[in-house]
């Protein structure tokens, strides 16, 4: 009877998308969201959303140590909450470690614990979001990120590259040199907090102009990192209303991770409840897979698609596509199905073109990327089948 | 590849390990700001561990069908050695010498060590080590964020800072372990072959302050240029470890003229050469033999004729010679782009980013 009634509740709620699972509700509050830190008392009156962290498996990066550590990393569950105030949305994330791990000291072989949150600058269109691993040509994203990273020094952060100068090599001398050495300093000590465009990961590039104004922090207690990010609701880069997607990454410095070493969100639906629409949005990302798996995973061989596509237990690694071990994971059904019918839409930067030179990504027409995948037009019923197989393929999570 | 490419040769015959250009490239570039532990340039002993330690097992480099080989970033305090200071100043209050940090690794450690039995077969030889600037840079191909870039006008391989984000696998895809993490910066650094000095005109430091004269500096491409002669007119001068794949543009004249070894009565082994071929292939590659008959054909040529212009270059009378550094050719890339000064380097100088919502276009190495 019980079972019955919350699963009539579910489907009249998803019906309303309002309380949909696995949805980011945002409520209006009076106050000021950008005074809220990780620790503030106020988080406890927000409803939080518990969202999965899958490890990267697209590409394979070249640290023997940390691919050893890495290996097999399990998904974490994390828990998001977010507010807003009109002008400002603040974003908490509270994900599991076991290790605090800070970047500090002489070191060259120390690496820190962070989190980033993504936007899509563009998400009119619930079925060509950008791609998750830092957008994709034509669909751009905006990153911040955050890192346990003791204050550091930026070189030419200002363009300013003669601040990086020796005092010694200044023509310096007395109170002028003091000046020099207390200016380098103002100038150049920073907190490890970045902003990104980026349309797809080999582009990305920091915003340094101030033109992107944002705030987050982390504080570690009891073996959780907690993260807050606040940011305008609406500025040059983005319009943030009705629903929008969001992703979240985390890193784990023990583990040596940092870029792609990391564990991170699908597209999360994000809902400001008193603002209209995106109701197609939310509908599109929390849609249970439609297809039959066990039809599709057949379909998947049939194919070839492991020829190229590595999948545990089917394949063996290889360079020559992304990895799809938590593909099912980190990725939408509506973007596994536009990369089977036409992989052109999304090329992933893939490596270095020299790093792997006979396993190519993608060909270069005219500057632009074609995918080397052919497409695959299949029927409706196989591609949902497919993309129900590949929407299994995950990590547990720990 | 670059349009041209700048190289070096190092006469390792001529070496004598004084760390001169150790010390040039220290208080030029790397004797502050988080690179106090860096050498850029490093002379290290052979057979010995190497800067940082046993970096030639450190992984890197790509394998031969060209796919990059995964490595390990070498540890500050155990593979690259913390730089200490003494407490000088305090001599005079009667204190005694004592260094800042413990000294329990650092380059050299094991400085004139060697191999083998002392007298009868044991030997040594210095290799002075820079940035390969490689033509198919690990540290490039590693990198996910497309911050290091290899300069067209002269295949200088340069990390942008702006976009470095201290990721490190750079270090990790380098076989020589020539790159870098500052951790004051969080960002990777590497010798930048003293690029605004060669667009004066000028060699990069370590060379022009060679006092052994070993270090020849020039264009691949310049027939006239004694780097060209050594590398391509007479094979002499080898890449290292070419089989890391990673195309070096630093050559290696190979120490030929090791002293004989001596037998267990202590007299002298007629025709004997106390560093093992083996230990040249390994870092010089089958070649090696050819390079080494050569040297010594033109070595026995010019005993006997007194000719040979191989020696010529070899004894390096003019630093004019050794060094072609086309200053105009700079001048005129400079004058081209609408640069009114030297160095033109605007990518390394300024960043990619520096306008506004500066769309970074990927760079793609065919």
């Amino acid at each position: 009877m019980t079972k019955t009634t919350t699963a009539l509740l579910a489907t009249s709620l998803v019906a309303s998308t309002l309380l949909a699972d696995g949805v980011v509700l945002v409520q209006k509050t009076e106050r000021d969201v950008t005074k809220l830190t990780p620790t503030s008392k106020a988080w406890e009156y927000v409803k939080a959303t518990t969202i999965h962290l899958y490890p990267q498996t697209a590409l394979v990066m070249n640290d023997k140590r940390a691919n050893e550590l890495n290996k097999n990393t399990k998904a974490k569950e994390a828990r998001v909450k977010a507010i807003h105030d009109d002008k400002n949305i603040a974003f908490l994330l509270e994900w599991p470690d076991g290790t605090r791990s800070i970047q500090s000291g002489y070191k060259s072989d120390v690496y820190a614990d962070g989190f980033a949150v993504q936007f899509p600058v563009n998400y009119k269109d619930p079925k060509k979001l950008p791609y998750i691993g830092m957008g994709s040509d034509g669909r751009p994203v905006v990153i911040h990120l955050q890192k346990a990273v003791e204050k550091i020094y930026e070189p030419n952060g200002n363009g300013d590259v003669s601040m990086q100068q020796n005092v010694l090599s200044k023509n310096a001398f007395g109170d002028s040199a003091v000046e020099f050495v207390q200016k380098v300093g103002a100038l150049a000590v920073k907190d490890y907090q970045r902003s990104f465009v980026s349309e797809g990961f080999r582009s990305m590039t920091e915003i340094k102009d101030g033109s992107e104004k944002f705030d987050a922090d982390m504080s570690y207690s009891d073996n959780v990192w907690r993260g807050t990010l606040t940011r305008p609701l609406k500025d040059s880069y983005l319009n943030l209303k009705g629903a929008f997607p969001v992703a979240f990454a985390v890193w784990d410095g023990a583990r040596l991770n940092r870029d792609g070493q990391k564990l991170l969100s699908g597209w999360t639906a994000v809902k400001l409840v008193d603002s209209n629409g995106g109701e197609k949005l939310v509908a599109e990302l929390t849609a249970a897979a439609k297809g039959d798996p066990e039809h599709g995973k057949e379909l998947i061989e049939q194919n070839g698609c492991t020829g190229c596509h590595h999948i545990s237990g089917l394949s063996a690694a290889n360079y020559m596509a992304p990895g799809l071990d938590n593909v099912g994971g980190y990725s939408t059904s509506a973007y596994l199905r536009e990369s089977l019918v036409d992989p052109n839409a999304v090329v992933v930067p893939g490596y270095n073109r020299n790093a792997h030179p006979s396993a190519l990504w993608y060909n270069l027409d005219h500057g632009k990327r074609v995918s080397t995948m052919p497409p695959y037009p299949l029927d409706d019923k196989s591609l949902d089948d497919m993309v129900a197989y590949l929407k299994t393929l995950k990590s547990e999570v720990k | 590849m670059s349009k041209r490419q700048l190289a070096m040769v190092m006469d390792l015959n001529k070496c004598i390990g004084c760390q001169t250009c150790t010390v040039a490239c220290k208080t030029q570039w790397t004797n502050r700001n988080g690179r106090e532990y860096m050498y850029w340039n490093n002379v290290e002993t052979y057979p010995g561990t190497g800067y940082p330690k046993n970096w030639m097992e450190l992984g890197g480099g790509f394998d031969e069908s060209g796919d990059l080989q995964a490595g390990v970033v070498p540890n500050i305090e155990a593979d690259y050695g913390v730089p200490w200071d003494y407490n000088h100043d305090q001599l005079q209050f009667g204190a005694q010498l004592k260094p800042d940090v413990e000294p329990t690794w650092g380059p050299n450690w094991d400085e004139d060590e060697g191999a083998g039995d002392f007298p009868n077969d044991n030997y040594f030889f210095y290799i002075p080590r820079i940035c390969n600037h490689c033509s198919n840079p690990g540290c490039l191909s590693a990198c996910p964020r497309d911050a290091i870039f290899k300069r067209d006008q002269d295949g200088v391989v340069l990390v942008d800072l702006d976009r470095c984000q201290g990721y490190r696998y750079c270090i990790a895809g380098c076989p020589y372990k020539k790159i870098y993490f500052n951790p004051k910066i969080s960002k990777s650094e590497k010798c930048i072959l003293c690029f605004p000095r060669i667009e004066k005109g000028l060699p990069p430091a370590c060379a022009q302050q060679c006092v052994g004269r070993i270090r020849f500096v020039g264009f691949l491409d310049d027939e006239e240029g004694q780097v060209h002669k050594l590398v391509h007119k007479y094979k002499v001068a080898l890449p290292l470890r070419s089989d890391y794949g990673t195309q070096p543009n630093v050559y290696y004249v190979p120490p030929t003229e090791a002293p004989p070894k001596f037998d267990a009565e202590g007299r002298v082994i007629e025709g004997s050469n106390r560093v093992p071929m083996e230990e040249l292939e390994l870092l010089f590659g089958p070649q090696v033999h050819d390079a080494m008959k050569t040297l010594r054909a033109e070595m026995k040529k010019r005993k006997e004729t007194g000719k040979s212009e191989l020696m010529d270059i070899l004894i390096a009378y003019k630093h004019s010679d050794m060094f072609r550094l086309d200053q105009e050719y700079y001048q005129s890339i400079a004058k081209k782009e609408g640069l009114s000064l030297a160095p033109i380097d605007n990518r390394y100088m300024q960043g990619k980013n520096s306008p506004n919502k500066f769309k970074f276009k990927v760079v793609e190495y065919d």
